[in-house]
């Protein structure tokens, strides 16, 4: 499609609160983003210029927060509301390839939804979750960046565009240990190596597998981000749109070190662009 | 009819916030502490013909949405 | 015969036989009914109902109750804050009236400033105090219309290492106060989005019986948005957005006006609870509306619930107002009147619009699920009536109730002794290292990574900064809260109770300079501040005598500088049978940053870069960490000048443009040691120093560390010493922590630093 053509949706209902950032990611790269409420799909009393259908758009962003509080469980009230809404509709449209991003709260959505890990091509969404996105180890929210390693070999359409093989994004969530069902972790991580499922895995400074806090949640096999078998549903839990610009990282020395401090007028681009320039370049040849 | 939805964690499944609530205790002084496990209930006030029926719907509830099968078990106690 | 009479109406409504009361019968009401007011206050409303001829109804004097309170009007402190710290204004001050400060932040946008604490329900009950004190301070900027864009969270508790068995009655231990302070601050602000930037935690005996629980917000709103805290116009349509009215809350303004007994303990209605989940929604909504133009006035419901909100709007735009009362929706039923009135519940705002307007606004909140109702309207005369079902039940003058009652307290200095024991007793590694891990030195990372510091995406500067994985703290945020300027604004908290404790006018005229040299070692231009007053019974006058110098010193500071005081908040009777706290003056100092491209961090960048310390170093030693950790005593408070700290900053600042500086830290508890630490440790990068005791430990103010590169060293020095002030090259980067007299490994400095206070957190 062209370029112009390209709508995204960043979906959110009460709680989910990293939607503008999101929205900007994709508008600092030309495209066309807005925030759209649940609501808006369905509900009766909506104004007719703010009512919305699936089809108006060509990828569905599910961005982080807290949606719903995150009562009960991180991301199953929106899960439950959207299944109960958009099911169908959701399922065809991962079925015809269209992108559906989740970050953080987002991730826990598509998880408690069943999108992911996403293992049957024919039935994008299953029935009953097949993993969970549990309590981290540390029993406490953890806002810090992490160090991730880029290991998909290409299935995952959302970071082909991803030039090094380790970036930094920050994480900020109380709920993201990957956790497969007990006894059967095996088998689920062979389905996932399998099938290129596997997108990013926490590592150390040095680039290697380590345990808290580099992997701040407790994560099964350093898990922070995978794909369903088609590639098009992406889950993660650290935040690329928080690390969009190197501003965002002043913080942290590495970066600082590795790029010039006193250059103002350079690139001031960081790797969490990459993800949604992946997601545009996609569309564009869609 | 009230029903109280026990969730729980399946056996194995590490519980930070039961381990979480044990190092306090022991702070605190109860020494004695062995474990400590996080359990969530929620109740839920239904109206249904039959008990039976009224059982059926909340296991929905359960699976649709109170656990997750991968790492919860549930139990339900009717109260009323 | 009992002077409550129960009114003939379907409701409870009782009338208040005050105007044959002697002065027995009026304490005796005002306690009974919970007023908190004085005999004198209350002959002031017996004169006014006399001169109406008709005695009043319980929700009249509930509503006088609320208004007269400490928290509502500023009685005791209003005198004394006109006299030194009112009219510090800058032509870029936009407002100062409302409930935050409005200040121009470039051609276009405004920012918003709010500083309030939340002292005595955190007390009580810290999880809900700390959450709600966030709903409050985030009400306060969205009613201005801006959109909140961090929050601040100074915190103050007693001492971690108390026993349990020696903690007085019904006070609760430190550990869990600070738990689940830390825990009601997270849960409330992740969940509305909104990033927790910056703070401090001070530890100090006197805050056991009263921890301190200030909370900071600061927004951002078009100026041609802003919204103001009044009523628009005759005619205007009252509606009251968000939460539903319970009975949770109800009194809690009376509640802060009074010391903390045993018994608050019971007094568990005056804490609310909060629901980010509506707030959040909330924000939006309001955002919406205002971005619409459809309001035409905005006010946040926080202590004295509607009472206080509808009276002020009113009062503010000169007008009265009609209210009927039965429209407001309920969280349980039968609510007595008056209880709807005061109820303090969360996450509620009260709006004027147009009668035209009333119909898309209320599809705004509807769209968001935020229950919204048409309340009242807006009226011309300056009368006040409330109606319930029908009956008239309350009819006032706006300004008999609203403009409160002020008194000029008196004070007296309390007799001390001047006192100078401090002497070098050598032992500098082991005091060096009790002092990292002091638990206010100490990382705070524990607290600070369960706050989301960076949703937004707008966060440049966290709150911890250096290589990934051995962060330290910075000296201040910085966040861009425009979307194409690289313009930012710099946010620090700063006191210290050490130093006031001792002298509250230097103490306090050193949190001053200490915010300064905070927002200038992050390259940024002191632009504004608000302040949050804590102090004990101002009825007693050695307290009141500790808030007249503090303020007094503030004020000096602020007038001489200058810096406006944009915001502010005073909360007294922080104060049990046990004692009162150290006093309090939170200062919240906002900065500009010309380009966040160029801001500053205070960890060290390089090896072989020079180090050199700007500013003067004196022998003194009052309220500062040598002195508490060696048990030395001194009454030495660090001096300051408003002119000549004035003076360093702006050269600073034009350094900065000048030289290749790397880093830069500001000096303050634990002196140039500590410093020197935290900007190595969080570096992985040493140093290669020689310092005297003095130099060592002293924490007199108006210094910075810079890290600068050899080849600007001595240029930067003498760009300094050109301008008549004090600039030293003290040594090199290097790989260990040596300062001359003794070493230390980063990795052993580091280990103090990070356990010092996790250590008692788990």
């Amino acid at each position: 499609m062209e370029k112009d053509e390209i709508r995204i949706a960043v979906m959110r209902i009460e709680g989910t609160n990293c939607e503008d950032e999101s929205v900007k990611a994709f508008k600092a790269l030309g495209v066309y983003a807005e925030t759209v409420h649940l609501k808006q799909f369905y509900s009766d009393f909506i104004k007719e210029e703010e009512m919305r259908t699936i089809w108006d758009y060509s990828c569905i962003v599910f961005p982080g927060g807290f949606s719903a509080g995150d009562y009960v469980r991180a991301g199953v009230i929106f899960s439950a509301r959207l299944k109960s809404v958009l099911r169908k509709d959701l399922e065809e449209f991962i079925k015809e390839g269209y992108p559906v991003l989740g970050i953080c709260n987002g991730f826990q959505i598509l998880v408690e939804l069943g999108a992911l890990p996403g293992f049957d091509e024919d039935r994008p969404i299953a029935d009953k979750p097949e993993m969970a996105l549990s309590i981290n180890d540390s029993n406490r929210f953890e806002c810090r960046p992490t160090f991730l390693k880029h290991e998909n070999k290409g299935k995952c359409i959302f970071t082909r565009r991803l030039k090094r093989e380790i970036v930094v994004f920050p994480v900020a969530h109380a709920e993201g240990k990957v956790t497969f069902p007990m006894g059967r972790e095996e088998e689920y991580l062979n389905t996932l190596k399998e099938n290129d499922q596997i997108v990013f895995r926490y590592v150390d400074k040095d680039g290697n597998y380590a345990g808290y806090p580099w992997n701040p949640n407790g994560s099964y096999y350093n898990i922070a981000g995978i794909c369903n078998v088609k590639g098009n549903v992406f889950g993660l839990m650290p935040h690329p749109e928080r690390a969009i610009w190197k501003w965002q990282l002043y913080s942290d020395i590495d970066l600082l070190v590795e790029n010039d401090f006193w250059e103002l007028e350079g690139n001031n681009e960081a790797d969490g662009l990459a993800i949604f320039r992946s997601i545009v370049e996609y569309l564009l040849k869609f | 009819m009230i029903a109280s939805v026990y969730i729980e964690l399946k056996e194995g499944v590490t519980d930070p916030e039961g381990e979480a609530t044990k190092k306090a205790l022991h702070l605190l002084g109860f020494k004695n502490v062995k474990k400590v496990s996080s359990i969530k209930v929620f109740r839920i006030e239904i109206d249904s013909v039959s008990r039976d029926e009224a059982e059926k719907e909340v296991i929905e509830m359960c699976e649709k949405l109170l656990a997750n099968p991968v790492i919860h078990n549930y139990r339900i106690e009717w109260v009323d | 015969m009992s002077v409550y009479k129960r009114a003939n109406t379907p409701f409870e409504l009782y009338e208040i036989d005050i105007l044959n009361a002697d002065d027995e019968t009026l304490k005796r009401i005002s306690e009974e009914l919970g007023l908190n007011l004085s005999i004198n206050e209350m002959k002031i409303i017996q004169d006014y109902f006399k001169k109406k001829g008709r005695n009043p109804y319980d929700i009249e004097l509930q509503a006088l109750g609320q208004a007269w309170s400490e928290h509502c009007c500023y009685k005791s402190s209003k005198y004394y804050l006109k006299q030194h710290l009112f009219g510090i204004n800058s032509d870029y001050v936009i407002s100062t009236k409302d409930d935050a400060g409005v200040v121009e932040f470039d051609d276009e946008y405004a920012y918003v400033v709010a500083l309030e604490s939340h002292n005595h329900p955190s007390a009580i009950e810290p999880y809900g105090g700390a959450a709600t004190g966030i709903g409050g301070i985030l009400r306060d900027v969205l009613c201005m219309g801006a959109q909140p864009i961090a929050l601040i969270d100074p915190l103050f508790f007693g001492n971690l290492d108390i026993e349990h068995s020696t903690l007085p009655k019904g006070v609760k231990h430190p550990v869990y106060l600070l738990s689940g302070v830390v825990a009601g601050i997270r849960d409330y602000g992740n969940r509305v989005g909104i990033p927790t930037v910056a703070g401090m935690v001070f530890f100090d005996e006197s805050y056991l019986t009263n921890c301190l629980v200030n909370v900071g917000c600061v927004g951002i709103v078009k100026k041609e948005k802003v919204i103001p805290s009044k009523a628009g116009g005759e005619g205007d349509i009252f509606i009251l957005a968000g939460g539903a009215t319970g009975r949770d809350g109800i009194h809690g303004v009376t509640f802060a006006s009074a010391e903390l007994s045993e018994k608050s303990e019971e007094e568990r209605s005056a804490v609310q609870l909060g629901n980010p989940i509506m707030k959040e929604p909330l924000i939006h909504a309001c955002l919406e509306i205002v971005e619409s133009g459809l309001l035409t006035g905005m006010k946040d419901l926080g202590g004295g619930g509607l009472s206080c909100a509808v009276g002020e709007m009113a009062f503010s735009a000169g007008y009265g107002a009609e209210i009927w009362l039965e429209k407001v929706h309920l969280k349980e039923r039968n609510m007595k009147p008056w209880e709807i009135w005061v109820s303090e519940s969360q996450e509620r705002m009260l709006l004027t619009v147009k009668p035209k307007d009333v119909d898309d606004v209320l599809y705004i909140f509807k769209k968001w699920d935020v229950p919204a109702r048409v309340i009242g309207v807006v009226k011309g005369d300056k009368i006040l009536r409330v109606y319930y079902k029908g009956y008239l039940i309350y009819e006032m003058d706006i300004e008999f109730v609203t403009s409160g009652v002020e008194y000029c307290r008196v004070y007296k200095k309390p007799e001390t002794v001047e006192r100078e024991e401090i002497r070098d007793i050598g032992n500098y590694k082991k005091i060096l290292l009790k002092m990292l891990s002091h638990p206010n030195i100490a990382s705070k990372e524990w607290i600070i990574r369960q706050y989301d510091h960076e949703v937004r995406a707008s966060t440049v500067l966290k709150p911890l900064q250096g290589r990934i994985g051995r962060e330290g703290h910075g000296d201040s945020a910085v966040v861009k809260p425009v979307d194409d300027s690289w313009k930012g604004i710099a946010i620090t908290a700063d006191v210290n109770p050490w130093m006031t404790k001792i002298d509250p006018f230097w103490g306090s005229a050193s949190a001053f300079d200490e915010m300064v040299r905070n927002l200038v070692a992050v390259n940024s231009i002191p632009h504004s501040f608000a302040d949050c007053l804590n102090f004990g019974n101002p009825e007693k006058p050695e307290r009141m005598w500790e808030f007249v110098e503090s303020v007094r010193a503030i004020g000096w500071m602020a007038k001489n500088y200058p810096l406006p005081c944009v915001s502010g908040n005073v909360s007294f009777y922080n104060e049990s049978p046990y004692g009162s706290v150290a006093p309090t003056p939170t200062l919240m100092g906002i900065g500009i940053v010309e380009d966040i491209r160029r801001v500053i961090t205070m960890y060290f960048k390089k090896r072989g870069s020079a180090i050199v310390v700007i500013g003067e170093t004196n022998h003194e030693f009052g309220g500062s960490l040598y002195s508490v950790i060696t048990g030395l005593k001194s009454s030495n408070v660090p001096k300051t000048n408003p002119e000549k700290l004035k003076n360093y900053a702006s050269n600073l600042l034009d350094a900065f443009k000048r030289f290749k500086i790397y880093s830069c830290h500001d000096i303050s508890e634990g002196g140039l040691a500590v410093a020197l630490a935290e900007m190595a440790i969080s570096s992985n990068i040493g140093f290669d120093v020689n310092l005297s005791f003095v130099e060592l430990f002293s924490e007199s103010n108006t210094r910075w560390v810079v890290e600068v590169s050899k080849r600007d060293a001595n240029k930067l020095v003498e760009f300094f010493t050109d301008n008549s002030l004090k600039a030293k090259v003290i040594g090199f980067t290097d790989s260990e922590l040596n300062y001359g007299s003794f070493s230390i490994t980063i990795d052993e400095a580091e280990k103090s630093f990070k356990t010092g206070l996790s250590k008692y957190l788990g």
